[in-house]
C-alpha cells in the first residue's frame, strides 16, 4: 500500500435521510443529509462506538389519552425513536452511551397548528424519558433547516435555507399498523 | 372496556424503552387490563412470580436478555409453561418470526401497534 492511498481521505457519501428513515452508520465517509421544515431529525451519537444516527419525522396525530405521563407521547414518533436506536445498537452502539441533538419544528405555515412545536415537545420527552442527553438543538422558528451529520464522528451542521420541503402528515391509522398474526 | 364481573386480566409487558412501555400501559390500561412492566428478559423473570401475569407482551431487541431468550426460558420451566407470549417488535423479518414461533411465542406483532388491534389479540388468546 502506498503512503498517498493510506493517508487519502475516504471516499464521502452522501445520504438524504427523507421523511420515515431512520438511519445509522459507523463509516467515516457517510454524511447524512436531510432538509426539515416543521419535521423534526434526532441525530443519535455513541462516542465510543463510533456510531451516529438520524431520523426524521413528522407527528401529527393528536395525544390519545390526555394525562401527564403519555400527554406527548405519539406512537409513530416512539415508533421512529425505536428504530433509530436499534439501527445503532446492531452497529455497536450502547443504549447508556447515546447523546443527542435536536433539529427542525419550524413553523413553516399558518393552518398547520402547532406541529413543528409539537414535534419537538416529542423529541424533548422522549429522550427524557430514555435518558438520553441532549447536548444541543436548533429548533422552531419560521425558517427550513438543512442539516448534515457525520455519524462516525458525531459532527453535525445546521443552517436555515430558502427551500420549503415537501412534508406530508403520516396518517392516523393507515390499515397495516399493528397487524397481528397469532400462531 | 372492562368485562362487568370478571377480573382484570393480568399483562406483564418487557421492553426496554420507558416510553413504549409507558405507551402500553396506557393503552392496556384503557382496556381494563392491570399492567405489570419489565425493562428486559432478567427483569421479566424476576418480576414473574409477584406479578402472576395471565399474558406476555416481549419486544425482541433488549439488553441482557432478548426476547427469544425471555420465550426459551418460560418455555423451558414447568410451573408457567402454557402462559401466552406476544411478540411486539420493530422486526419484520421472516427468519425472526419463524424464530419466536419454533421458541414457543403466542402471536406476533409489528410495530407500531394499533391499540385495538393489540387489546383485540389479548382477549382473543385469553378466551
Amino acid at each position: 500500500m502506498s503512503v498517498m492511498s493510506s493517508i487519502a481521505p475516504p471516499q464521502v457519501k452522501r445520504l438524504t435521510v427523507a421523511q420515515g428513515d431512520s438511519l445509522a452508520s459507523s463509516d467515516p465517509g457517510v454524511i447524512f443529509t436531510t432538509v426539515l421544515g416543521s419535521c423534526v431529525a434526532v441525530c443519535l451519537f455513541d462516542g465510543s462506538a463510533g456510531v451516529g444516527g438520524m431520523n426524521h419525522f413528522l407527528l401529527a396525530e393528536p395525544a390519545p389519552i390526555a394525562n401527564e405521563d403519555t400527554r406527548l407521547l405519539n406512537r409513530y414518533g416512539v415508533h421512529s425513536m425505536e428504530l433509530l436506536i436499534n439501527e445503532m445498537l446492531k452497529r455497536g452502539a450502547i443504549r447508556r452511551n447515546l447523546k443527542a441533538r435536536i433539529y427542525g419544528g419550524a413553523t413553516m405555515r399558518q393552518g398547520l397548528g402547532d406541529i413543528g412545536n409539537n414535534n419537538i415537545q416529542f423529541a424533548r420527552r422522549f429522550l427524557t424519558n430514555e435518558s438520553i442527553a441532549v447536548l444541543g438543538e436548533d429548533v422552531g422558528g419560521i425558517s427550513a433547516r438543512r442539516v448534515e451529520f457525520r455519524p462516525a464522528a458525531g459532527l453535525s451542521r445546521c443552517k436555515t435555507v430558502s427551500t420549503r420541503p415537501v412534508e406530508r402528515v403520516i396518517e392516523i391509522s393507515p390499515p397495516a399498523v399493528g397487524d397481528v398474526e397469532l400462531f | 372496556m372492562i368485562e362487568e364481573g370478571k377480573m382484570s386480566r393480568r399483562i406483564l409487558t418487557v421492553d426496554d424503552s420507558p416510553s413504549m412501555r409507558m405507551l402500553l400501559r396506557a393503552a392496556l390500561t384503557e382496556q381494563g387490563f392491570t399492567v405489570f412492566e419489565a425493562e428486559d428478559g432478567v427483569d421479566a423473570l424476576e418480576k414473574l412470580e409477584a406479578a402472576t401475569p395471565d399474558l406476555v407482551i416481549t419486544d425482541i431487541n433488549m439488553p441482557r436478555m432478548d426476547g427469544f431468550g425471555l420465550i426459551e426460558a418460560l418455555r423451558s420451566g414447568d410451573v408457567r409453561a402454557g402462559l401466552p407470549i406476544l411478540v411486539l417488535t420493530t422486526e419484520a423479518s421472516d427468519e425472526k418470526k419463524a424464530r419466536a414461533r419454533s421458541a414457543g411465542a403466542t402471536g406476533w406483532i409489528v410495530k407500531p401497534f394499533d391499540r385495538e388491534k393489540l387489546g383485540a389479540a389479548i382477549r382473543r388468546v385469553l378466551h
